[in-house]
């Protein structure tokens, strides 16, 4: 998930990642990643079947605070969330499956 | 890729049983491979295009058909196996890569590669020198493109599936034959190298893919592996679940990808398998007096698929 302001700046970035943690030759507490060096599992945090998967991001404005006030800098953002399948966990060999953009802003005034 | 875990347990365990069953020529009885074009011409099925051509040109698209070259990663996977892994345990055996033999090997050819079983060590050594010689640099693109030919020439094809790894339960549906070839009927083959057709009772089920697809950790193997998990989750978090629909179902009729049957590699197969949907919230939290404008990003996602994302 990437946020930019008004002006093309990213202001955020934020990755979650769902595989399942290999375990090393099935012991202790290290992950295994070649596949000639996994037996078991530590976690699974890959995309359970038919189960939903909730993830929540809160993004400030970009904004100044000074004697009480807040000076909002920018009243613009543009949200990006992509979800990558990462054969060789790199952006470079990753396949988009979704991605959605939505820009968002907030009102100006007010009490 | 990883379609092709655990072929090879049923082929070894296989072998104590045949040697008491006069009659049963089987695949792991017949006289072993000696090098990779013997072992490509054991189970040539080129053959099979002359009056399958769609079904056979759909699975030349397949990882299936480069199952241990795969994109180049699947053949510098094996030499990493070696090079870090068997070369680096003190009671492999292996202290370089001319020590290798196939049961080293089989802790990715079980699947990768399950006829590696009746090879001979050096096919074995072949393999693993065309894969090491690939991933070095010095290596030239002419060389390359040779090595991705030789190993790409043995691989997951129509007699793995439809013969060699046709037959789960084979004290309970019979060994298979080398005359033979199995479908979804019985009858004869117009092909003179296989000239009966029988039905397997497995060939539209999940654990047809599941002898590859993956439960865990090979424990038969002498120094186990898991590389697929899949059938594992298809089993236990499906349909443990309720979920009832096959491998076959959704990778090769509802995909239309046939015997193509890609997964995670192909973007509108991927982009099927998992509901996204994103909500943005801009708004003016206050913390006691400070005002704190922010977007809430709301991601909700769903795997359609009838196992985990992405498994191993």
């Amino acid at each position: 998930m990437t946020a930019k302001d008004s002006k093309g700046k990213e202001i955020a970035k934020h990755t979650r990642i769902y595989m399942p943690i290999p375990q090393q030759l099935g012991r202790g507490d290290k992950m295994g990643r070649g596949p000639y060096e996994k037996s078991g599992i530590i976690r699974d945090n890959g995309l359970p079947p038919h189960k939903p998967v909730h993830e929540q991001f809160e993004i400030p404005f970009p904004a100044e605070f000074k004697d009480g006030k807040t000076n909002i800098l920018d009243y613009d953002m543009t949200v990006e969330i992509e979800l990558m399948y990462m054969p060789f966990g790199d952006k470079e060999s990753g396949i988009t499956w979704h991605k959605v953009t939505k820009k968002v802003t907030l009102e100006k005034g007010g009490v | 890729m990883k379609f092709l875990r655990s072929i090879a347990v049923t082929a070894v365990l296989a072998l104590p049983l045949l040697a008491g069953v006069p009659g049963m020529a089987t695949a792991a009885e017949e006289k072993k491979a000696k090098s990779i074009d013997e072992l490509a011409k054991m189970y040539d099925s080129s053959g099979c295009k002359q009056c399958h051509e769609g079904i056979y040109n759909d699975w030349n698209q397949s990882l299936h058909a480069r199952s241990i070259f795969g994109t180049g990663r699947t053949a510098l996977t094996v030499a990493t196996t070696v090079k870090v892994g068997l070369m680096g345990w003190q009671y492999s055996g292996v202290k370089k890569p001319e020590d290798v033999k196939v049961k080293h090997l089989m802790v990715c050819f079980k699947c990768h590669l399950p006829q590696m079983a009746e090879a001979t060590d050096d096919v074995a050594r072949e393999i693993v020198k065309l894969s090491i010689r690939y991933g070095d640099k010095a290596t030239s693109s002419e060389e390359k493109d040779k090595i991705e030919q030789k190993l790409s020439s043995i691989n997951i094809n129509c007699l793995i599936c439809h013969q060699r790894n046709a037959i789960v339960h084979k004290w309970v549906d019979g060994f298979p034959q080398k005359n033979e070839v199995y479908g979804s009927k019985d009858g004869t083959h117009a092909d003179s190298n296989h000239a009966v057709m029988k039905k397997s009772p497995i060939m539209s089920e999940s654990i047809l893919c599941g002898q590859c697809h993956g439960l865990g950790p090979n424990f038969e193997l002498e120094n186990p592996s898991q590389c697929g998990t899949l059938y594992g989750s298809y089993l236990w978090a499906y349909r443990a679940e309720g979920g009832q629909e096959s491998c076959q179902e959704c990778h090769m009729k509802k995909s239309k990808m046939g015997h193509n049957m890609q997964s995670y590699s192909d973007i509108n197969f991927g982009k099927s398998a998992v509901d996204f949907q994103v909500e943005t919230l801009g708004y003016i939290w206050r913390d006691k007096s400070k005002m704190i404008p922010q977007t809430l990003v709301k991601v909700d996602m769903t795997n359609r698929a009838g196992h985990s994302i992405p498994d191993g």
